[in-house]
């Protein structure tokens, strides 16, 4: 019997999102819903990074590991991802200062804390009733965010496709964990590979893994369940926007992985070329590819730089599959450093897309034109953001390719999946094209008549600057993220 | 730890920083830019000297402080960087960072008038960085890193007037060559991480110029014997070969004089052509290992010495027929980089570093000098259009004079008669070959006969610029009035490209404080150096390797040292005596008149001048093959590959055409209505994305069979 004090210990940075969620739409309804906007949005906002910062702050020491009956496990892994949700969460609060989309402030600031939360539970989930629970709890929060635009039908719309897609997909999880536990008798991880190892993949098993894939594949954007991500990217407000494309990333990465590796230990077969064999690496690594041909080549026809993002998500999805595909601590590493990375990325870029669509009402490529000369800092951001996405050198984006693509290289026998590694590096160069594209549009095209320079607020400033050399000092020194996450990791490989 | 050992990376750190700022500086901002980069060089220069301080009064491997960091980890492997502080790092800390401050001072004189000010500062401390980064990299990869910058800042600033056709060709030249050397560098390295796994220098024992990689590496021979410690050191070699201008990759250095003087004194004279030199150093337990394991003998050692003594004396033929007087010192300073690698080679280090360090003050002392007389004869560098300066330039002849007879080895009082009169000793008593011994000797003497030449050119008889000046300024001044356009202070010549100009303003004239207070400091210190550097209290030799040193007077007149320098003495005298009876006793009188010496063998005097056509040589060879090989290259493209290309083309073609023959007439209408079928799927396909839910859930139950379909297929084969 496990004490509540040690569970509310265990779970003492949730707990404290979850107050300051609180606490911000008590504050806002309750007590300033008649202030003014600016100070309202002032109030929330601090409340809620005041609750983040503090649970920053609790995890910092790592925390000593526990588990409470194996539903929530906290590990130093566990709070290094936890820590990167929460940075990523705080991020998107400070963008959302730019934008005026909704009166709701306090809902909106409280569902994105919420959001976090669910997050962070299912970092640590390692049961399958955990898992779907917390998924649960982050998906609902962002349908509501992707329709808080209430005022534009287009978020509306988005919104309904994300949530249809979305509850089907939930469901189909639903079933395959099931149909799991039918097979197994467990619902902790750990428990369900010991009863499945051994065994050759029965049918039972074989469709509980493919309707468990749905799930999670719709979660990360993994084509062929990726097809809510270019609407609802698009018809969300930006901020939510990078929020689904960071933080619910990083989260869904960081499940699949651990579902993958250690629910499905055993049933791994083989993906290796022309050595096919059933099991989860070859599936992951169907969609892997499927992801990054259809991801690319379809980023190269858009016109829409939202859209243009989510395709170029849905690809950086295939890569990240990748690591996830090697199976190794490597991987584990490769994949975790990649998504904080893209996340942080990625924010940065819908950062840059927010204030650009802020003032000039829309954001086609061709809304860029001239940024170099109307805001040489949003220019200069984005140029950062955009290439590293691209993945050169020396930004956080190349180093993440690389660390991804050398584990799924290694990840294998006799380099068995080197093709999807050759993939990989021929759709990353295609995708260089798309971004410069842009950054073309950005430095080279002169700015429209009448187009004057882009006064942006000093928070937005200060956060994209931020937001920039981390990008870079991440890239130079990717021992800052890695120094932690390898003994971090060590230790979780030599628990199990 | 120490605070120094930890932060030294402050010392390259600050430079950068200050390259960093200046280049975000606006063009007008020139006292900024200037007191970032002296600014940032003096706090170089005294943080260098608390490290100095720090490697005092250690003995034997103590004195090493060692910083190590991970850079990435990539698996189980962790990719590591670090800095070192050692007596061969601090000495050349000291020197670089004293040196280059006084050039940096001396470049705000010399480059006053120049529009670019702040981009050359820009570059110039980010040439400093890289050279001290260097100088402390632990680590084989780090130092191959600043390698590369250093010869990057060498381009920029070689090609700093790159409008000038020459200087731009120059910068190509300096950076192709050295690349050269730079791949044979780089497949050592390489080699040398996949045989011990390491590229730091010292790492607790684990380090690859430490005793088990040594071991390792002594153990192994490939083809032909040759122990793979001596290959990886050739290799590394190679790289030397091309930076520090030794033969046959010497022909960049001459040419690279076409960049600001300054910039000549700091990268092309006393810092960046030394750091060839001081990489062997740095390397030397790597050189030094032999299966015989003689200390101080091993193959590799012995081609530094061979290459070394080549050079020293060839570049020193060439010296004494130019007439450039910047030629003249940058041929000088191949021989001598040509001698410190004979001092590596049958010395030690120490030989050869002490001779690096001496070099460098004086070297830099005559280019500084070089560049006052240059600047006070109106941009003039032909040496048989100046004479008689020593009235006009009482501090530059003063000081120039001091480098002139440290760099040639007057006896006793310059620092550079003992580290050379060292130099000389070692190869004596080399016991492979007397050769090398044979062509250092004869190259000090054409060294000491090309210095006083240049002395009596420049600073004795009657000054030849005024009347032909005149009529050579208005053919050639164009050109360099491009290079340094705005001449406040000279104005009137400025205009002088086109009215007669005025008498009394080609007079030449003494540099402004600025630039002449530099040369006094290097002076002195060229002189002060010896009471480090001479045998009775050998205190250099004792720092380097760890030991304090004891003042011996009796050393010095034991029989090998005293002969030694008895021997030296006479070779200066030979070579400043022979200058002085061709050019003193009769001076020359007219710039176009024929060189004493030329009239004596025309066709040798005649070979050198053109530097003994090694360029044409070059040209005709590799230049040639280079050429060639393109165009063999392009025919290979257009016809081979591009004929196998266009065959399989039209193969293809000649396929379709049949396919397409079969498909009309040989099957019938049925399968056109397939295609339809086909066509409208593909349509199907492209409306994925149709923004209608149903079809989204559609796609997710197709793929739910098709995945589960191959799975359970997979499971039943």
């Amino acid at each position: 019997m496990m004490s509540y004090l040690e569970i509310l210990r265990l779970a003492a940075p949730e707990g404290i999102l979850v107050l300051a969620a609180l606490a911000v739409l008590g504050v806002d309804v309750g007590v300033t819903r008649t202030e003014p906007r600016a100070s309202r949005l002032f109030i929330t906002n601090a409340l809620a990074l005041f609750g983040c910062v503090v649970a920053f702050i609790w995890m910092l020491p790592g925390g000593h590991p526990g588990s409470v009956g194996g539903l929530f496990t906290v590990t130093p892994l566990t709070q290094l991802v936890k820590q990167a949700l929460v940075v990523l969460s705080i991020l998107t609060l400070l963008l959302s200062v730019e934008t005026s989309f909704s009166e709701h402030l306090g809902e909106y600031v409280a569902l994105v804390l919420l959001a976090t939360v669910g997050m962070m539970l299912v970092v640590s989930a390692e049961d399958t009733l955990m898992i779907f629970v917390a998924l649960e709890l982050t998906s609902l929060s962002l349908y509501t965010l992707t329709a808080f635009n209430k005022s534009d039908p287009q978020s509306a719309e988005a919104a309904l496709k994300y949530f249809l897609f979305g509850s089907v997909a939930a469901a189909f999880a639903l079933f395959g964990l099931s149909l799991l536990y039918g097979a197994t008798g467990a619902t902790a991880l750990p428990a369900i590979a010991a009863k499945l190892k051994g065994h050759a993949l029965s049918p039972m098993v074989a469709v509980a893994l493919v309707m468990i894939v749905i799930g999670f594949g719709f979660k990360v954007a993994a084509v062929p369940f990726h097809l809510w991500a270019p609407d609802a990217y698009q018809g969300a407000p930006v901020p939510v926007a990078a929020l689904i494309a960071s933080g619910s990333k990083v989260a869904g990465f960081f499940i699949l992985a651990k579902v993958m590796m250690l629910g499905f230990a055993g049933l791994e077969g083989s993906g290796s070329w022309g050595r096919y064999a059933p099991g989860w690496i070859p599936l992951l690594a169907v969609l892997a590819v499927a992801s990054m041909l259809l991801g690319n080549l379809a980023a190269l026809a858009q016109t829409n730089v939202k859209r243009l993002l989510a395709y170029s998500a849905i690809a950086h999805g295939g890569y990240v599959l990748l690591g996830v595909m090697a199976n190794t601590p490597q991987g584990v590493a490769a994949v975790v450093y990649y998504a904080m990375t893209y996340g942080l990325t990625v924010i940065g870029a819908f950062g840059v897309v927010a204030v650009v669509e802020a003032r000039t009402g829309s954001c086609r490529i061709a809304d860029f034109a001239g940024l170099g000369k109307r805001s040489p800092l949003l220019a200069g951001a984005l140029l950062i953001f955009l290439l590293s996405l691209a993945g050169i050198p020396p930004l956080a984006g190349f180093f993440g390719k690389f660390y991804v693509f050398a584990a799924a290289a290694n990840g294998a026998k006799e380099l068995g999946l080197l093709w999807t590694v050759v993939v990989a590096l021929a759709m990353s160069t295609v995708s260089l094209y798309y971004y410069l594209k842009v950054l073309k549009q950005v430095y080279v095209v002169a700015a429209p008549d009448g187009a004057g320079e882009i006064n942006i607020s000093l928070v937005t400033r200060v956060v994209l600057v931020v937001m920039a050399v981390g990008v870079v000092l991440l890239g130079a020194l990717p021992d800052l993220i890695l120094g932690r996450l390898v003994p971090a990791l060590a230790g979780v490989v030599a628990g199990h | 730890m120490n605070w120094i050992v930890q932060n030294l990376w402050l010392i390259p750190g600050l430079p950068l920083l200050a390259a960093g700022l200046s280049a975000l500086l606006k063009q007008r901002e020139r006292t900024a830019a200037a007191t970032l980069a002296i600014g940032s060089m003096g706090l170089a220069f005294v943080l260098s000297c608390v490290a100095f301080a720090h490697t005092l009064g250690g003995h034997g491997e103590e004195t090493r402080h060692v910083f190590n960091f991970d850079w990435f980890q990539l698996g189980a492997t962790s990719l590591k960087l670090g800095w070192v502080l050692d007596p061969l790092t601090a000495a050349m800390l000291v020197m670089v960072t004293f040196v280059g401050t006084l050039i940096f001072i001396y470049s705000v004189g010399y480059m006053a008038h120049d529009e670019n000010f702040t981009r050359f500062f820009c570059f110039l401390s980010l040439f400093a960085a890289a050279m001290l980064g260097l100088v402390i990299a632990n680590n084989l990869l780090l130092l191959f890193m600043s390698w590369e910058l250093v010869g990057l800042a060498s381009y920029l600033l070689i090609g700093f007037w790159y409008h000038k056709p020459s200087a731009a060709a120059a910068a190509k030249k300096a950076f192709i060559t050295t690349r050269i050397g730079d791949v044979g560098f780089f497949l050592g390295i390489v080699w040398l991480y996949s045989e011990t796994g390491t590229l730091l220098f010292y790492d607790n024992g684990h380090g690859c110029l430490e005793a088990s990689a040594l071991t390792k590496l002594v153990s192994m021979t490939v083809g032909g014997g040759v122990v793979v410690a001596t290959a990886i050191s050739l290799l590394i070699f190679c790289g030397a070969v091309g930076k520090s201008g030794q033969v046959p990759l010497h022909v960049w250095l001459p040419d690279a004089m076409e960049g600001p003087t300054p910039v000549s004194a700091l990268i092309h004279a006393a810092t960046m052509v030394a750091a060839g030199v001081f990489l062997l150093a740095r390397v030397y337990p790597l050189l030094d290992v032999d299966p015989l394991n003689i200390a101080g003998r091993s193959t590799a050692l012995s081609v530094v010495t061979w290459v070394g003594a080549v050079t020293a004396l060839f570049a020193a033929l060439i010296a004494v027929a130019q007439n450039d007087i910047k030629r003249i010192l940058a041929y000088s300073t191949v021989s001598q980089l040509g001698f410190m690698m004979v001092g590596i080679g049958t010395g030690g280090v120490a030989v050869g570093m002490l001779h690096l360090i001496t070099h460098a003050f004086f070297k830099a002392l005559l280019f500084l000098g070089a560049g006052s007389v240059i600047h006070g004869c109106h941009e003039e560098q032909d040496i048989r259009k100046m004479g008689g300066l020593r009235a006009h330039m009482p501090k530059t002849f003063a000081t120039y004079a001091i480098g002139m007879m440290a760099l040639s080895g007057f006896p006793f009082v310059f620092s550079g008669f003992w580290s050379k009169d060292e130099i000389l000793h070692e190869a004596l008593h080399w016991d492979e070959s007397h050769w090398p011994f044979y062509m250092v000797a004869l190259g000090a003497v054409l060294t000491a006969f090309y210095m006083s030449r240049q002395m009596c050119y420049v600073f004795f008889g009657k000054y030849r610029g005024t009347a032909h000046a005149a009529a050579a300024h208005d053919a050639h001044q164009p050109v360099k009035h491009e290079a340094k356009p705005a001449k406040g202070k000279k104005g009137p010549q400025a205009k002088g490209n086109h009215a007669p100009a005025k008498a009394s303003s080609r007079t030449p004239h003494e540099s402004p404080d600025v630039m002449t207070i530099p040369l006094v400091l290097l002076a002195a210190f060229t002189i002060l150096l010896v009471l480090v550097a001479t045998p009775v209290w050998p205190w250099f030799h004792g720092y380097l390797s760890g030991h304090a040193a004891e003042v011996r007077v009796s050393e010095l007149f034991a029989w090998d040292k005293l002969s030694v320098i008895g021997l030296s003495i006479i070779l200066v005298s030979v070579g400043v005596a022979a200058a002085c009876w061709l050019y003193w006793l009769k001076p020359v009188t007219r710039a176009d008149s024929v060189d004493a010496l030329e009239q004596l063998r025309p066709d040798v005097i005649g070979f050198l001048k053109q530097q003994c056509r090694v360029d044409e040589f070059y040209e005709a060879t590799v230049v040639r093959f280079n050429a060639w090989a393109a165009v063999a290259s392009d025919f290979l493209d257009r016809w081979i590959w591009g004929g196998a290309v266009k065959a399989a083309s039209l193969a293809v073609l000649g396929v379709a055409w049949a396919s397409r023959f079969f498909d009309e007439f040989g099957i019938n209408l049925g399968f056109q209505k397939g295609c339809d079928g086909f066509a409208g799927a593909g349509g199907l396909l492209a409306r994925l994305q149709s923004g209608r839910i149903h079809d989204y859930l559609r796609v997710i139950g197709l793929a739910l069979t098709v995945l589960v379909l191959a799975l359970v297929w997979g499971c039943r084969s």
